[in-house]
């Protein structure tokens, strides 16, 4: 049915014997301003004499309400027909709409139980930002050191039996062909591999083991702390139990009182926007992408002392101001090779208090990932070839040829882990990429540009005021890496990610964000210098505070 | 004008239906938020006026497509004291009120579609006022949010025979209601609240949503009366015999499942039930409004006095009740009135930490996975009434009569407009704060917008008092009224701006078009879609009714300001804008407008070498001359060059300044980056103004002022300014300074100016000054004929130092007494300098 409908409007007047007849058609429904703005046009257009208009606009107001009311009339006995002719979709009907009801309002909807998950992240919060905060914090730092240790002897274990099983094997080499044959040697490595998996698992096992029950007994002991607040008469043992676990920090060991390596890093106010400006912090940073995750440990007067960047974290968990870290990765969704073994082995440092370890939630991501397989594959097929949006047109070029192999990440898709243990970072935007950004003219429509934005956009739509970017989509420095690259890599950077953030303003409001750009270690202090130099020209930086002579001032008078 | 009598503030809050994925629209630019949409579309609800319906008062977008609307509230309402209502004419009455505002909202096209018992409400006088009549309207018929509008149980039948809105979350569909809910669901839903009220119980409750909904649609199947099955659902069989058969009718009526049988709520007012009612009824007027062509005197009704001819005396009388609702509300918020925590005091924005609520993946389309839905999104129909305590308190203190301004009272009004009020004696103090910090206080702004209200209702013929108020400060909430008058906006601008066609296609219109999605797009009123229709009327309006000017890129922006303050008065933004540009932009908008632009830029470097001529030399060195970067000032008055809010502040000032002191902003920007421009090259200069640098609006100015202040007026004097008018606005606008007339609109004589060609004018590099300027600055004349043009110390200096440049034998044969001979060649000292 029509949301319009034309229809033909008589008028009659007369002007001394004439009687003059106008039948114009007009567009129902027709507002009510324009009814008022109909008739002067109407006036205008046909010359009409000016002590017609008041009878022709009560005229026509009469006549645009009747029509548009059997407009409504016709199109609710349409669909009430349609009901009355196939009474089938009456049980479609009320399930819908009862969906609607139960899915969307608050008085309808199934109340929702307090989770166990909620209930430890608002104690927490609580906690956090309590007296209870200095004893919280050591409390977790003792059982990352735990955690630690454990870690450390099992590198010792296996980097042990990886030394025999070399000797072994050398050995076995040697006498080839004299006591060995090629069957034996092969079933020797066959054994070696074996029992390096069989003590690895009853390592990881164990230290599953203690994680659990680290976690099991921190939020334990997180709730009981909460309730001893919560009664007052009670405190003295809440601050026992605070007291009991301050004193338990480790002396530091002589190695580890060695200073952490200092950053390369300059810091911008700017101001976006051509006439609303809003006021956004950026910072050039030249460190490895895993020292933002890694817990560096921090001595003071001969204790290991948590980093305050853990504090701050810690602190934010919770809260409205989260920090992100984009990692690039490739189409793998494992953390066995490269920089993902590296970040795992950082995640597996300390207990996750609050998250799922990084095993499960990859295993999450699986899951959701199978089901915008199936989106994809049934877009594919429906899609039309005049309906391709920029977007896909884009990255149909490097992602098709990988549709039908299963559960397979194209370039650009981004899967999100969300970790407590982490130094600056509190959600890990996993990027993947391939070898075509290491090309020198990539364009802002690559798809990992693209991803870029996206990622921007949710962490303005979710509360991530840091975002800390690799500047380069690199990690770390390669060959391909000229100067000239650099600049350019950094160039398109700089230019895209001002565009997206001045287009999310509409999407996160006013709030001032905070962007990191991220080099590799790598990197020439000249080339730092350079960058940083193109940033001042991309940017506008906030206005400089000028002095103002005395001399200026007087001019002014 | 709403007065705010008992009535409190309802807050409530909801969420737009955010867009999943980014899509783009089929401009392709990024589709406009749904918050920004209802934020448009709102508007027009604040100006709806009938005694049977809550007034909407604001709309505020909070983070996260959430909103807040404030509107008129009362805390009696149907479902609360259900009990009383059992008797008939009292009934009938309910719905006598109801069906008055129904048919009111019919009448401008709003269909309620969310009737309930919890939004039907009664005033102190228990007149029925309906409230949350605009969502299914502001919500684009509900397409716009998640959730479903109505009770389930009122639903009429041919509401439910249409599926309700669902939206797949990874479609490219955005939702649109073609065919909304006509006038006549309404009458369902009042059909069965009546029928609830009357039996004193509710319906069906015994029954699950499903169920209820099955039997909404068995009506469909069946040729019985719904009244009666729904009787025999409840057994009410015996409860509706005891009712009169009139009664009963009435309730078939509303319950009719045909909807072409079903009457709408304007046909059932006539219905025989209401007979008595309408012969009570009292008519509705709509009280003052400003700029209307109907005799304002029409429905004035002198106050009742008593029989000694006294007015009845009422001691404690709440003066503050008596205010117009808007400006309590005004000054509601400004009395730390904060909507937002409010909400979170009745836990409405319990939020989860937005960490557990990151989605898992995400592929490179932008199509989200695994994201958790936040259980604070949900509808939570909930009104919180917002306490006046906290105004109350602070306006305590005020004098009664502080309501109620003498305006005639000469001496005291000229000398000090703002009374002082015991605890206030310092307000005329806050006067001279600056401005930011007097938009805040709560007791200046109440004396200034009651001054203000009284002044607008007596315009035009109080113009003169509106312009020496407005040299003070202009309240924000009275912007609009005082700019059109400030711009003299007179006569039926409604009518003018109804006659001319903007419906029309021109060739125009495909410029514009392009235009306005570009213009002050982060203003969020501006970029609704709402917005965007508006614009392209007042523009096209403009356009078609100046067929000697054209349009210019440059006008949108122009437009901007007006259309954001007057935003459910388009005529009035028209207007306003139709008088702005004469004034200050005389011929701009020409076809061929290089030569007017040429003469406004060339006088504008003199301006600039003549306050700043170290600035203006190192300009003028590098050949960073004005038209690289000062058209778009001018072409749009700074309307393109700043944001909104700094605009206003501009244009309170550049309103009450002829058309020369645009001039003198422009000096005063340039003022403010003067260290800057002087170690900046070409392309640093070109880069800074490319993109605009924050700048400090206040300061600016002010510098203005005292540049155009200090400007001999006829250094500003252009050949192609607007000619003088005719002499008979004389009194109506006081002269109240040399500075604020025009040079054009001084009687010339053989001393004025006199036009030169504008090859000769860009090659000179400072302005001259009539001779009628030197007479009068140098005090050539001689204290006793000198007409003093501004208060002037005593003993102080000449403004004025000539310096005679002409050769030896000149100065011998003749010379003035008072100017100095120099040695320097001519071309060193070509001019006139400052002397201070």
């Amino acid at each position: 049915m029509p949301a319009t409908v034309k229809k033909e409007f008589e008028f009659e007047f007369r002007s001394k014997e004439h009687k003059s007849r106008l039948t114009i058609p007009i567009t129902i429904p027709l507002s009510q301003t324009s009814i008022k703005e109909f008739v002067g046009r109407l006036i205008t257009a046909h010359d009409l004499p000016c002590y017609v208009e008041k009878d022709l606009q009560t005229k026509l107001h009469a006549f645009v309400t009747k029509e548009s009311n059997s407009l409504f009339d016709e199109h609710a006995e349409e669909v009430i027909a349609r009901v009355r002719k196939d009474p089938k979709v009456v049980d479609d009907l009320v399930q819908k709409w009862s969906q609607a009801y139960t899915q969307e309002v608050k008085t309808y909807a199934k109340p929702e139980e307090a989770s166990q998950e909620q209930q430890f992240s608002e104690v927490y919060h609580s906690l956090i930002h309590s007296p209870a905060l200095d004893t919280l914090l050591n409390l977790e730092h003792t059982y990352s050191l735990t955690v630690e240790d454990l870690i450390l002897q099992r590198d010792k274990d296996l980097e042990h039996l990886e030394e025999r099983q070399q000797k072994e094997m050398e050995q076995a080499l040697k006498e080839v062909g004299k006591t060995y044959t090629d069957d034996q040697i092969s079933q020797l490595a066959q054994r070696h591999l074996e029992s390096v998996q069989l003590i690895e698992n009853k390592w990881n096992s164990e230290l599953n083991n203690l994680k659990d029950i680290q976690k099991h007994e921190f939020r334990d002991w997180i709730i009981k702390v909460h309730e001893d607040t919560q009664i007052p008469a009670k405190s003295p043992s809440y601050i026992g139990r605070v007291r009991a676990m301050s004193n338990t920090l480790p002396e530091a060991e002589e190695e580890e009182r060695s200073s952490a390596t200092t950053r390369l890093e300059e810091s911008f106010t700017v101001h976006l926007g051509a006439q609303m400006k809003t006021t956004h912090n950026l910072r050039l940073l030249c460190t490895d992408v895993l020292d933002l995750c890694r817990h560096k440990t921090h001595t003071v007067g001969g204790l290991v002392i948590p980093q305050p960047q853990r504090l701050q974290t810690a602190m934010s968990l919770y809260s409205n101001n989260l920090c992100g870290l984009i990692l690039m990765v490739d189409n793998r969704l494992n953390s066995y090779t490269g920089i993902k073994r590296d970040f795992a082995k950082v995640c597996e440092q300390s207990t996750d208090f609050h998250f799922p370890s990084l095993d499960q939630q990859f295993s999450n991501v699986d899951k959701e990932m199978a089901k915008s397989n199936a989106l994809r594959a049934q877009k594919t097929t429906t899609e039309d070839g005049d309906k391709i949006s920029i977007k896909s047109s884009s990255s149909s070029s490097s992602g098709d040829n990988q549709l039908d192999k299963g559960n397979r990440i194209q370039v650009g898709d981004f899967y999100i882990t969300k970790h407590s243990n982490l130094s600056e970072v509190h959600s890990v935007f996993h990027l993947v990429i391939d070898d075509s950004i290491r090309s020198i003219d990539i364009s802002s429509r690559h798809p990992v540009i693209l991803s870029i934005r996206n990622i921007i956009k949710l962490c303005f739509r979710s509360d991530i005021t840091t975002l800390t970017i690799p500047l380069l989509l690199s990690h770390e420095m390669s060959e391909e890496m000229t100067i000239q690259w650099c600049q350019r890599r950094a160039e398109l950077m700089f230019k895209c990610v001002k565009g997206f953030m001045m287009e999310m303003v509409t999407y996160g409001g006013q709030n001032s964000r905070t962007i990191q750009f991220l080099v590799p270690c790598g990197l020439s202090e000249e080339m730092f210098a350079n960058i940083s130099n193109l940033l001042t020209t991309i940017f506008r930086l906030s206005n400089p505070v000028v002095v103002r002579s005395s001399q200026a001032s007087n001019a002014g008078r | 004008m709403t007065m705010l009598g008992k009535a409190e503030y309802g807050v409530t809050t909801f969420f737009t239906r955010s867009h999943p994925n980014d899509k783009c629209g089929a401009n392709g630019l990024p589709l406009t938020p749904n918050s920004v949409k209802v934020l448009g579309r709102f508007q027009g609800l604040k100006h709806l006026k009938h005694p049977q319906i809550c007034k909407y008062l604001d709309i505020v977008k909070d983070k996260h497509e959430r909103m807040v609307i404030v509107c008129e509230h009362y805390r009696n309402c149907l479902s609360s004291k259900s009990s009383t209502f059992s008797s008939r004419e009292k009934l009938t009455e309910i719905a006598y009120g109801v069906l008055k505002g129904l048919a009111y909202l019919n009448s401008i096209g709003i269909t309620h579609r969310n009737l309930s018992k919890d939004n039907i409400l009664f005033d102190a006088e228990g007149q029925v006022k309906l409230a949350e009549y605009g969502l299914y309207y502001m919500t684009g018929y509900g397409a716009e949010v998640a959730f479903p509008i109505g009770m389930p149980q009122y639903l009429a039948p041919e509401v439910l025979a249409e599926a309700p809105i669902t939206v797949d979350e990874h479609s490219d569909v955005e939702p649109e209601v073609l065919n909304p809910s006509g006038p006549k669901v309404d009458v369902w839903s009042l059909g069965m609240i009546l029928l609830e009220m009357m039996c004193a119980q509710d319906l069906w409750t015994g029954l699950t949503m499903p169920q209820i909904f099955h039997k909404i649609f068995a009506f469909l199947k069946t040729d019985q009366s719904p009244l009666q099955s729904i009787a025999k659902d409840n057994s009410l069989t015996e409860t509706l015999k005891t009712l009169t058969p009139d009664v009963v009718e009435f309730l078939n009526k509303c319950l009719t499942v045909s909807v072409k049988h079903r009457p709408s709520p304007s046909e059932l007012l006539k219905d025989d039930i209401f007979t008595e009612l309408r012969l009570k009824e009292v008519p509705y007027r709509n009280g003052f409004q400003l700029f209307s062509t109907e005799s304002r005197c029409k429905d004035l009704e002198l106050p009742v006095y008593g029989e000694n001819g006294t007015i009845m005396q009422d001691f404690d009388f709440d003066h503050l009740s008596l205010r117009n609702m808007e400006e309590v509300y005004y000054l509601w918020r400004l009395a730390g009135g904060d909507l937002e925590a409010l909400l979170r005091k009745e836990g409405l924005v319990i939020t989860k930490p937005p960490i557990t609520l990151l989605p898992s993946f995400c592929t490179n389309e932008g199509d989200v996975f695994g994201q958790r839905r936040d259980r604070a999104e949900l509808l939570d129909s909930i009104v919180i009434t917002a306490s006046q305590e906290q105004l109350r308190n602070r306006l305590s203190e005020v004098d009664e009569k502080a309501y109620y301004p003498l305006l005639e009272d000469e001496q005291s009004s000229m000398t000090s407009s703002l009374p002082l009020s015991p605890s206030s004696s310092d307000l005329t103090n806050t006067a001279s704060l600056p401005l930011v910090i007097k938009e805040k206080d709560v007791e200046y702004q109440f004396h200034r917008i009651i001054l203000y209200e009284r002044l607008l209702k007596a315009y035009p013929y109080k113009r003169a008092h509106i312009w020496k108020e407005a040299r003070v400060d202009i309240p924000p909430l009275v912007r609009a009224p005082v700019w059109a008058a400030l711009l003299e906006v007179e006569g039926d601008i409604e009518g003018l701006y109804n006659s001319i066609d903007k419906d029309t296609i021109t060739p125009t219109d495909r410029q514009i078009e392009v235009d306005i999605p570009r213009c002050h797009q982060y203003h969020e009123l501006l970029s609704s879609p709402t917005a965007h229709v508006k614009f392209k009327r007042v523009l096209k309006a403009w356009v078609v009714s100046h067929p000697e000017y054209v349009y210019w890129q440059g006008l949108d922006s122009l437009c901007a300001p007006f259309l954001a303050l007057n935003f459910t008065n388009e005529a009035l933004a028209y207007a306003c804008l139709t008088a702005f540009i004469p004034k200050y932009l005389h011929k701009i908008f020409l076809k061929d407008n290089s030569q007017v632009i040429q003469e406004y830029l060339a006088v504008f470097s003199h301006l600039i070498a003549f306050h700043d001529p170290e600035l203006g030399n190192h300009l003028d060195g590098i050949g960073f001359i004005p038209d690289l970067y000062a058209i778009p000032w001018f072409l749009t008055m700074y309307a393109h060059v700043f944001p909104l809010h700094k605009i206003v502040h501009l244009w309170d000032t550049l309103l009450l300044g002829n058309s020369s002191f645009p001039l003198c902003i422009g000096v005063a920007i340039l003022q403010q980056f003067r260290d800057r421009l002087l170690s900046f090259g070409f392309n640093e200069c070109i880069l800074l103004f490319s993109d605009m640098p924050e700048i400090d609006i206040q300061r600016c100015v002010q510098d203005s002022i005292k540049i155009f202040c200090s400007t001999p007026k006829s250094a500003t004097y252009r050949q192609h300014a607007r000619p003088p008018k005719k002499a008979q606005k004389e009194e109506s606008r006081p002269n109240l300074s040399y500075y604020s007339r025009d040079y054009n609109d001084q009687p010339s004589t053989d001393l004025s100016m006199e036009p030169i060609p504008i090859e000769e004018l860009k090659r000179e590099k400072v302005p001259r000054i009539s001779a009628e300027d030197l007479i009068e600055l140098g005090e050539l004349t001689g204290p006793a004929h000198s007409k003093s043009p501004t208060k002037r110390k005593q003993n102080s200096k000449p403004m004025l130092l000539v310096v005679d440049v002409r050769t030896d034998s000149d100065w011998l044969k003749q010379h003035h007494v008072t100017t100095c001979k120099s040695s320097y060649k001519p071309e060193w000292f070509a001019g006139v300098q400052k002397s201070w």
